[in-house]
């Protein structure tokens, strides 16, 4: 028997190799079931823990919106807290890693906890996006092929803040006024740079100690050098005081305030100032205004009753990140280097407009927004584009 | 003849005098026999986290030495652990991470900051001096927070080389969970045993009966602030040789290992585990941290869990786990007819 | 001129910002040596009180005299228990209880208000600038010195000049021998907590237009309010009075010259000032035997 005919022999011989072969196949068909585990690290208590829950709450948001699977995969999300202390921070991360083997670890409010983390996620090769920590170093000194920053660098802000200042407010009489820590001396720095390169003169440079309670000297001090505008950054609680303190003194009205986006923050700080914050303008990678953001938006509104600011914001791009570069490697994320390039590889939708990331260090490019504090339709204050800097990309490692 | 009568009466209120009980030897055992096991059966994260309980330990011990023995409640730590923290860091840096150099480096800035400290604080007493050594806690923390290009200011000190120990021709990675918590484990016994030394010995002794008798020693001809300031200076030196550790753990040190937090949270974990009985320290340490780590996976109200048990503690355990384990065995034995 | 004027009047409401939160916890401190750590809670309290007041379109005023009984209650309730037991015992015993339930009630209040920063809508009448040669200044921040002496003078004076205080100054004195003459100590103590209590909770309503309401503020009032008593020495009002105004003056001046290191100046100012005085300020006059 030369050519190879349906015998019985061969019959049951082909059934047999097929039975044999079968369960072979079904890891293949097993791993569509089981979950991929996302570790999510915030600040749940501790400083910025009205931040850490917005940023969970963005992010489960859009696991709902997903039926909670992505490219055909369940996730289980496991959340941690970080405490904002960089030791605890550290823990988690090695805790998520060792004891609970997640996919991903995304998250990281604090870029003190960012940078502490980097070298444990390089060590262990753990896929980890860095939703809002920002220090410029992430992008550049200690920028991994392992961390993917989906959110801006302190950089982007300050340079367009810079920009803008230049082109639209005023070319000179500018004091600037930050928190005194590491994200200050970036931004300020950052915006001098570009404001000084394009004939910006810059009056006086005044610092305030984290956790200032009492402006008011130093807005005495503004009044009395009655400067054109000011270019400031503060965060969170300080930003509330320092806006309040700004309008108690009847300044708003005096003194154009132009700012990074946290200052203006429409979660954060704006629902405390209210009306103090009108006529604010800031550089921002977020924007409830802007078209991208439109429909998260609304049904962030409608889900949690205000607007949402960068924190919630990161939670949930930081989600679609993750769910589109599942996608591209048909939900397996156990190749890293494939993983890599399916997130490298081409632009992601998200609620901050397109994204793109640069190869170097993994860091996202992003459309910057300038935002102007405006009274809504609703009488409640709301960030509103005025302008667009298109793909703005951070000058990265050496830089 | 007086001395000798105090230090009789003192000896007498000391416990953990003369041979050790049977039970006690048995709870030594079953330690020293877990911590063998530990690396072999623990996980690479578990292991680590007990290094870092150990040295944050060592750091609480030398704390009971100032409150437990000397009476001094201090927020002070801090600057002392963190402080030689980040001169370990940046010795590893710059010049070498050997062992024995990060090791030299953490026990003299410990010491040092310890004397620098103390001169300004030891005339002082009770809620002064707990106000003090905060204020001065906070000036080393302002002094490491402002000066970016040195410590990294607030973003701290990352990539850190690993640790390492040089003996002649061989060189043996200490970076790895198990190397640390080697490290960890021998560095504890060691500071254990000299804490123990310092406590029976004559300024130890001098120490505790500044505590007890101020008045007294002073008119014996002690002087008060340097019996203090050595024992600062010793306390300093412990806690220096820990933190010159705890960089390595993390590969990382943030200005928080300085900030008077820090220095509560020692204090905290110290009452918890038992003032005055020096072991007290690593199951204080052992405890907060499991409760920080662990209780924060599980609720968002961990603080108040933490909170919850540290005042129950205060209430109802006020000397803390250690004590309350010495009175159960002591009441064990009693049963049994033995020693109490 | 106008500058150094209006930087004085500054300087003079974070004084007394300084002066009202330490005030309660000198009262207890000197009144009844029992250190009550939670006195920052009780301003946070107050705070956020006075936020959901000014914001409930109640009358304004009235938010001060809420806030001082919710917070006088909290306190009656914690003298009952566990206060009551700690009176006579050591310094960090009460320290670590105390601390303890600060802790506690933190996060009680982030559970009920939540971890956002919430600022009051100072009232109307509050609002507004006067213009000393041509510099503003906010009219809330005199209402606030101007609030705070007052209390401070109305403490003074019931301490010092009425039957009530000198019961609880005798009581301090030599509590026994007061039993004797038939008083309740008990019930002194508990209204002397109560008071206390009650005036961090004042407190924290007034600087509420100044500081907002937020899980953290707690901490940073308390440590503060720490500084401020301790340094002015334990015994005495006048104490706390004179390093309020010593501190907040050093704290803003400081901002206004040199403001990267006014943290470190004023720092260096506290170390310096308990130094120099290590029973602090001003010292009462104690008998030593």
């Amino acid at each position: 028997m030369g050519r190879f005919s349906i015998t019985r022999r061969n019959f049951i011989a082909s059934v047999g190799a097929t039975a044999v072969a079968a369960p072979l196949c079904t890891p293949a068909i097993a791993q569509g079931v089981k979950p991929i585990k996302i570790g999510l690290v915030t600040s749940l208590s501790g400083a910025y823990a009205g931040m850490g829950e917005s940023m969970r709450a963005g992010l489960q948001l859009f696991l709902a919106e997903q039926k909670n699977s992505f490219a055909g995969r369940p996730i289980e999300l496991i959340v941690e807290d970080d405490q904002l202390k960089t030791d605890e921070g550290v823990r988690k991360f090695r805790k998520l890693i060792g004891q609970d083997n997640v996919d991903f670890i995304c998250g990281v409010i604090s870029s003190g906890i960012a940078l502490a983390i980097r070298d444990v996620v390089a060590e262990s090769k753990t896929l980890t996006f860095i939703s809002t920590g920002s220090a410029n170093d992430l992008a550049r000194k200690a920028a991994s092929p392992y961390i993917f920053r989906p959110t801006k660098t302190n950089w982007m802000l300050g340079s367009t803040a810079g920009q803008w200042a230049a082109d639209k407010v005023s070319k000179s009489g500018c004091l600037t006024l930050a928190a005194d820590y590491a994200a200050g001396r970036e931004y300020v720095g950052d915006f001098v740079d570009s404001y000084q390169k394009l004939g910006g003169k810059v009056v006086k440079q005044v610092w305030a100690p984290l956790g200032t309670t009492d402006f008011a000297p130093i807005l005495t001090t503004i009044a009395a050098e009655q400067p054109e505008f000011i270019y400031s950054f503060f965060a969170s609680g300080d930003a509330v005081r320092f806006l309040q303190q700004f309008s108690d003194f009847r300044l708003g009205g005096k003194v154009k305030l132009v700012g990074t986006g946290a200052l203006f923050d429409q979660e954060d700080v704006l629902p405390a100032v209210g009306d103090a914050a009108l006529g604010g303008v800031s550089t921002y990678h977020q924007s409830p205004t802007a078209p991208a953001s439109k429909a998260f938006a609304e049904t962030y509104l409608k889900a949690r009753g205000r607007l949402p600011g960068e924190a919630s914001s990161s939670g949930y791009a930081t989600g679609q990140v993750i769910k589109t570069a599942l996608e591209r490697v048909q939900g397996d994320p156990s190749n890293k280097e494939k993983f890599r390039e399916a997130v490298l590889s081409g632009a992601t939708d998200t609620i901050y407009g397109p994204m793109t990331f640069d190869p170097r260090n993994n860091q996202a490019i992003l459309d910057i927004y300038v935002n102007e504090v405006r009274k809504g339709a609703d009488g409640k204050p709301i960030n509103t584009v005025i302008h667009t800097f298109k793909q703005v990309k951070d000058p990265g490692p050496g830089a | 003849m007086l001395m000798k009568v105090n230090a009789r009466a003192l000896d007498a209120s000391e416990s953990s005098r003369g041979p050790r009980s049977p039970l006690q030897r048995a709870a030594i055992g079953l330690l020293v026999a877990g911590a063998v096991c530990l690396p072999l059966l623990g996980s690479d994260y578990q292991v680590r986290f007990v290094a870092e309980v150990v040295i944050t330990g060592i750091a609480i011990m030398s704390l009971d030495i100032l409150i437990g023995y000397g009476g001094l409640v201090s927020l002070g730590h801090a600057s002392l652990f963190g402080g030689a923290a980040y001169a370990a860091a940046l010795v590893a840096y710059h010049v070498s991470a050997d062992l024995a150099i990060v090791l030299l480096t953490g026990i003299v800035t410990g010491m040092a900051v310890a004397a620098l400290v103390g001169v300004v604080v030891v005339r002082t007493d009770n809620l002064f001096f707990l106000i003090l050594t905060l204020v001065t806690t906070q000036m080393v923390w302002e002094l490491i927070f402002r000066s970016r290009e040195l410590t990294g200011g607030a973003d701290g000190l990352r990539g850190i080389p690993p640790l390492r120990l040089h003996l002649g021709f061989a060189v043996w990675e200490l970076s790895g969970a198990t190397g640390l918590y080697v490290v960890a484990a021998l560095l504890a016994v060691g500071c254990f045993l000299v804490a123990k030394a310092f406590i029976a010995a004559p300024i130890g002794r001098a120490l505790v009966g500044a505590r007890e008798q101020p008045l007294r020693m002073t008119a014996l001809g002690y002087s008060i602030p340097k019996i203090r300031l050595i024992a600062l200076v010793v306390a300093g030196g412990i806690a220096g040789a820990a933190g010159s550790i705890y960089p390595f753990i993390n590969l990382y040190i943030g200005p928080s290992s300085v900030h008077w937090t820090l220095s509560a949270m020692m204090l905290i974990a110290l009452v918890i585990g038992g003032v005055r009985s020096l072991y007290g320290a690593f199951i204080g340490s052992a405890i907060y941290l499991s409760f920080q780590t662990y209780a924060s996976s599980y609720t968002d109200r961990w603080q108040l869990v933490v909170g919850l048990v540290f005042v129950l503690t205060v209430i109802l355990m006020p000397h803390g786990v250690a004590h309350a384990l010495q009175r159960l065995s002591g009441r064990f034995m009693t049963k049994n007819g033995g020693p109490s | 001129m106008a500058f150094y004027l209006i930087q004085t009047l500054n300087a003079l409401s974070f004084s007394v910002l300084l002066m009202l939160a330490g005030l309660g916890l000198a009262v207890v401190l000197s009144l009844m040596n029992f250190v009550n750590l939670t006195h920052g809670s009780f301003f946070l309290l107050g705070s956020y009180i006075a936020v959901y007041w000014f914001s409930s379109g109640m009358p304004w005023w009235l938010a001060f005299p809420v806030a001082f009984a919710a917070t006088g209650a909290i306190g009656f309730l914690l003298d009952r228990y566990p206060f009551s037991s700690f009176y006579e015992r050591t310094h960090l015993m009460q320290v670590l209880l105390t601390f303890g339930l600060s802790v506690v009630f933190a996060d009680l209040m982030r559970w009920q208000f939540g971890g956002d920063v919430a600022a009051p809508r100072i009232p109307d009448v509050l609002r507004g600038v006067v213009f000393i040669l041509n510099i503003p200044f906010p009219i809330y921040r005199l209402f606030m010195i101007v609030f705070g002496f007052l209390l401070a003078g109305g403490l003074w004076f019931l301490v010092d000049r009425t039957i009530w205080g000198a019961v609880v100054r005798a009581c301090v004195t030599d509590r026994k021998f007061l039993e004797t003459l038939g008083i309740n100590t008990k019930t002194v103590f508990t209204a002397v907590l109560a008071l206390s209590a009650g005036l961090g909770g004042v407190a924290g309503a007034l600087g509420s237009g100044m500081l907002a309401a937020h899980p953290g503020l707690d901490e940073e009032v308390l440590l503060l309010a720490l500084i401020v008593v301790v340094v002015g020495g334990l015994g005495t009002f006048r104490g706390t009075i004179i390093s309020a105004l010593l501190l907040g003056f050093s704290f803003t001046f400081g901002r206004v010259w040199v403001p990267e290191y006014s943290n470190f100046i004023a720092l260096a100012v506290m170390a310096a000032l308990l130094v120099l005085a290590p029973q602090g300020l001003v010292v009462p006059k104690l008998r030593r035997v």
